[in-house]
């Protein structure tokens, strides 16, 4: 029997998410029900604090859930443990943040193949520049992190999540650290590859112009979504 | 065929991965390295060169020994048809030694030494040669039988007495002169427990000084190599039965320097080992440091989907070359200390040393030294365990499960054991192996508890909100429990510091307090029963009677311990040597002063009856023997039986004259024999004026100054106190390292923070004080702490292993407890100030 219909690849069931802080404990998602739908766009809006960045990680796996249930396709994923979440995550979960969190040590190309050696996946290059020639880094290649811009860097961290090509892009706030015109750039980029690549984009923003690119948009407000 | 393709593709992913990771912070292990190269070098130096040692002994025994066999006596010559067989037989060598003071004629100081001197045949020295350097023919190998009333003496005491070849020394009767320095001796490996320098003559010239008298303590001996090759031991042993004489032969012979080597070997490595255990922290700290550098980093590459196992190896491999660094080279150094060595090695013990490569140190210390460095690096290690991807986003304080923690547990527990097998093994000892492991363990769980139990209250105690001390208690307590870290890792190597300090300082009163209070000045030897009553006579004039204490003295060797031979006895090891050779007696029908009777009674002070002698207690324990027990002794070739009287304490500590063993008064006093006296006196110039008088009088007198013995005896301590104190202070300095990363890391938030305060109108005065506070507060509590446990371990040592009162120097102790917080406040603030002049807006801006 399938909890799903043909094209969910996420589900959430009334999932809750509490988090400890030094005093007490906060209950931050409030009971989400959510299906996300292949090969769309959805975006999740709302205030400073609602839950938007937990919500997301949820989904990537990052996330340890309170009570409910989440669903990839088939296959429950509340109940695995660290290391097959990791799994998960190295097979089809692409995640981008705010703070591009790229590895210091590492090039430009060093990082985006850094996904394909974890998995065991990696042969060689020739994918990794392809894609980095695709975020328009063909002369950045070896580059390390500190010699390149903010929006270069997230170009870079774009790349890396695409090259497992990964069912899932999760994308928080990936903007929050760029200027207007490097933002546009990046937005179209993430857009213009998800279509691409054939996969489910989950784009955290407080931006409304760019919210209004995706196929759903969904607003969260203390924890609940409305 | 892509199972193995996949096998290399993930052993490059590590390998690619720790390179990467590793590339440029090869800098911040330097104290890690230079831990793991310390002790591993000590370790492999050691071992290389005792194996060496050990070798060249096995294969030079014949001729450090002299000969096939030798065979020695005391006081007296050889009884004459021993010596005749000898001589039929095979090559023979005669050889005396005996001590006596020379002195040198060239200073108007009138100086004064100690020496050993040995007189030899023309025969001297069946193997090997005698190698002299002379002072117009340099370097020869030569014989000193044709010379009469010249010498041959030793390096040592041309540098001591400043004098040079062709001067004039006096010795005994005779003038004499110094012919040449010895250079090499080819027998000379044996009387390594000298208590002077070598002095090199022929009999007769022995025979002109004077010094051998009846009563004097000389030993002869002979050399023998037999012509028939077949001669069996048990020949000679019954040659010999019913006299005084002893027999080595090349397979008993090596026993004591073997025995040397083998302690001073264990001593040094147990140094070496502890070394590299208590560098184990600094290791950790290092490792600490470095992984607190890489959370993020670790938590990125979480985030794309690597497997905790896959982080792990990747920080073990990075940590695996961090240690190569550190053991190659200690390795190859350590294996060329023999190479190193060996010049000064072929002159001082062997004619021609060989340095070798041995497999067995270099093994042993690899392992030591990949344990420790795993040992000490898995449990910082498994932390990245607890390091969550979703760190990038949010500070965490889930509880963590580590479903790991056991394993690793049973792995930690498995190299400890291995630990102790190896160190069993390297010390042959499984207590003392034992009590490291223990003392090391319990130590760390003490400083553990204590930071605990310390945080605890800080976290559970709350000031007034808005007051210094709630500001000072959060920043403290909170920031992932940094400060913790900081605590603990400084902790170790002061507390380490303040246990050595006290320790030493225990030692060093109890050694002033007995040298001012009860240890005599000066001891003299070889003095003659006819001389005493002239030397009472002297003392009553300058020092008092009561200072001078003389006592008779005969060399004898125990035979039988109820009618046992002792060559069958079976005692406990630490007693052995009071069976080996022979050992000093005295007779006297009063109580020796500063000894207490453990059981039994003195006997009268008019016994006249059979022979009774009373015996040290801790000795009379390990033969097994009791009041009422017969011990026959050889003494000047006649066998003696005396029983058991009493026993008593020896308390070697007083410095005075002890004697194990102490005979009732009966005919032995009636044999040549000789006194051992003790002087001393408030006003050392009496003192040394009295002495002076005594040797230039009675020439075959010789004296020995307690305070030059105990100088050499305190800078041997000295050094190992020196050795100990480095490695606490690198310890200490190890705490640096998480300190500075721990700085580094926080080094955002202290920006913010300064930031804010300024935005908010702070000043940067009150910025610098909360922080100066905060620091201090860090290092007055790791100060705390380490005082704590210095003062109970050291307490426990001095009590139960060093048998000496505790004592506590609270200047030492103040400046010990002001040091770290000083040196922490300067160290972080420093860091820091830079930080305060930056603009806020900038900071704001890149902070995100
Ligand atoms: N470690 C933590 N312990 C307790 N509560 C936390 C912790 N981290 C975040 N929170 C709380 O969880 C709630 C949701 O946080 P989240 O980061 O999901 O918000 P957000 O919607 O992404 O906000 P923003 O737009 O500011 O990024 C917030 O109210 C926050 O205070
Ligand atoms: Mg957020």
């Amino acid at each position: 029997m399938s909890i799903m219909n043909q094209n969910t690849i996420i589900k959430l069931e009334n999932v809750f998410v509490n988090l400890k802080s030094n005093i007490e404990t906060i209950e931050v998602l409030k009971g989400i029900n959510l299906n996300i739908l292949a090969n769309k766009s959805i975006c999740i809006m709302g205030h400073s604090g609602a839950g938007k960045s937990t919500l997301a990680m949820t989904i990537a796996g990052l996330e340890n859930i309170t009570k409910g249930k989440i669903f990839y396709k088939d296959q429950p994923i509340h109940d695995l443990k660290e290391d097959d979440l990791a799994d998960y995550r190295a097979k089809n979960v692409g995640i981008i943040f705010q703070s591009f969190n790229l590895l210091p040590s590492m090039t430009a190309l060093e990082n985006v193949n850094l996904p394909l050696e974890i998995s065991g996946n990696f042969i060689d290059d020739r994918q990794s520049i392809k894609l980095l020639e695709s975020v328009g880094l063909e002369n950045r290649i070896n580059h390390y992190p500190h010699e390149l811009s903010g929006g270069e860097q997230q170009r870079v961290a774009i790349a890396r999540s695409l090259i497992s090509s990964p069912e899932i892009i999760i994308a928080d706030e990936p903007t929050g650290n760029l200027d207007k015109k490097n933002s546009e750039a990046v937005i179209k980029l993430i857009f213009e590859l998800q279509k691409n690549h054939n996969s489910t984009l989950i784009l955290v923003t407080h931006d409304k112009s760019i919210a209004n690119f995706c196929d759903e948009i969904i607003t969260l407000d203390n924890g609940l979504i409305l | 065929m892509s199972g193995f393709k996949n096998i290399i593709f993930r052993k490059n992913l590590f390998l690619k991965l720790s390179v990467m990771e590793l590339r440029g912070s090869f800098n911040e292990f330097k104290i890690v390295i230079t831990s793991i190269f310390i002790g591993v070098f000590i370790i492999t130096g050691v071992g290389s060169l005792s194996k060496n040692l050990q070798y060249e002994i096995d294969n030079k025994r014949s001729e450090l020994l002299g000969g096939t066999y030798e065979f020695s006596t005391t006081y007296q010559e050889f009884p004459k048809e021993i010596k005749n067989w000898l001589e039929q037989n095979g090559k023979v060598s005669q050889i005396v030694e005996m001590r006596t003071m020379l002195s040198s004629k060239k200073n108007s100081l009138n100086k004064r030494r100690i020496v050993e001197l040995k007189a030899v045949d023309k025969n001297w020295p069946l193997i090997g040669n005698l190698k002299v350097e002379t002072e117009n023919s340099g370097l020869i190998s030569t014989n000193i039988n044709e010379k009469i009333n010249e010498i041959f003496v030793d390096e040592g005491l041309k540098n001591q007495l400043n004098i040079s070849v062709g001067d004039i020394v006096k010795l005994g009767k005779i003038e004499a002169e110094v012919k040449g320095i010895i250079k090499q001796e080819p027998d000379r490996i044996f009387s390594f427990a000298n208590f002077g320098s070598r002095v090199l003559m022929s009999s007769q010239t022995l025979k002109n000084t004077g010094l051998v008298i009846p009563g004097s303590l000389v030993k002869y001996k002979i050399k023998f190599i037999p012509n028939n090759k077949k001669l069996e031991l048990s020949f000679l042993n019954k040659l010999i039965e019913g006299t005084n004489v002893s027999i080595k032969n090349i397979k008993n012979s090596t026993n004591n320097f073997n025995t040397f080597i083998e302690r001073t070997t264990l001593f040094i490595s147990l140094v070496g080992l502890i070394t590299l255990l208590i560098s184990g922290v600094g290791i950790s700290n290092g490792v600490k440091g470095y992984l607190i550098k890489k959370i993020k980093n670790i938590a990125i590459i979480k985030s794309l989907g690597a497997k905790n196992n896959q982080v792990f190896k990747i920080y073990l491999l990075q940590m695996f070359s961090v240690f190569l660094i550190g053991i190659i080279p200690a390795v190859i150094l350590g294996i060329s200390t023999p190479f190193l060595f060996s010049p000064l090695i072929g002159e001082t013990l062997f004619s021609s040393f060989q340095a070798k490569v041995f497999f067995e140190p270099i093994f042993i210390s690899c392992s030591y030294g990949f344990i420790v460095c795993l040992l000490f690096t898995i449990i910082p290690l498994s932390k990245t365990y607890e390091i969550k991807p979703i760190h990038l986003i949010r500070v965490s304080r889930d509880k963590i499960h580590n479903e790991h923690s056991n394993k690793i547990k049973i792995f930690i527990i498995f190299l400890i054991c291995c630990l102790c097998f190896l160190t069993v093994n390297l010390t042959s000892d499984i207590k003392l192996a034992f009590y490291i492991f223990i003392s090391l363990f319990i130590s760390l769980t003490i400083l553990t508890l204590f930071t605990n139990f310390f945080f605890i209250i800080f976290k559970k105690i709350r000031f007034k909100i808005g007051s210094l001390l709630e500001t000072i208690r959060r920043s403290i307590v909170d920031r992932n429990m940094f400060s913790k870290s900081i605590v603990i890792s400084f902790s170790i190597g002061l507390s380490l510091l303040v246990t050595l300090n006290i320790i030493q300082e225990s030692l060093d009163k109890k050694i002033y307090d007995t040298i001012n209070q009860e240890a005599p000045d000066y001891f003299f030897i070889d003095i003659q029963p006819s001389q005493i009553e002239e030397i009472n006579k002297i003392a009553i004039n300058s020092i008092g009677s009561n200072n001078f204490n003389a006592q008779p003295m005969l060399r004898g060797r125990i035979t039988k311990l109820n009618n046992v031979n002792v060559e069958k006895l079976k005692v406990d090891k630490d007693v052995q040597w009071v069976l080996k050779r022979d050992r000093a007696f005295t007779w006297s029908n009063v109580k020796p002063q500063n000894n207490k009777l453990i059981t039994g009674q003195w006997w009268e002070p008019d016994y006249k009856g059979p022979l009774l002698v009373s015996i040290g207690n801790k000795i009379a324990k390990g033969l097994n023997v009791k009041i009422g027990d017969k011990i026959e002794f050889n003494i000047l070739g006649r066998n003696f039986e005396a029983t058991i009287h009493n026993t008593r304490e020896i308390v070697w500590e007083s410095m005075g004259i002890n004697f194990i063993f102490v005979l009732s008064d009966s005919i032995i006093k009636n044999a040549p024999h000789t006194l051992i006296a003790t002087s001393k006196n408030k006003n050392k110039v009496t003192s040394s004026e009295f002495v002076e008088k005594v040797v230039s009088e009675f020439s075959n007198i010789s004296s020995i100054s307690i305070e030059e013995s105990y100088k050499t005896i305190k800078s041997l301590l000295k050094l190992l106190i020196i050795i100990i104190n480095t490695i606490a202070f690198v310890t200490l300095f190890s705490g640096v390292i998480v300190l500075s990363t721990i700085l580094d890391v926080s080094k955002k938030d202290k920006l913010y923070e300064v930031a804010i305060f300024k935005i908010l109108g702070s000043k940067p005065k009150k910025i610098i004080l909360l922080w100066f506070y905060e620091y201090m507060t860090i290092g007055l509590l790791s100060s705390l702490i380490s005082i704590l446990i210095g003062c109970l371990v050291s307490f426990i040592l001095l009590n139960y292993l060093f048998n000496v009162e505790f004592y506590l120097n609270y200047l030492t102790l103040v400046i010990l407890l002001l040091i770290l917080p000083i040196f922490i406040t300067i160290f972080s603030l420093f860091k820091m100030l830079k930080l305060i002049y930056s603009k806020p807006l900038n900071v704001l801006r890149s902070h995100y």
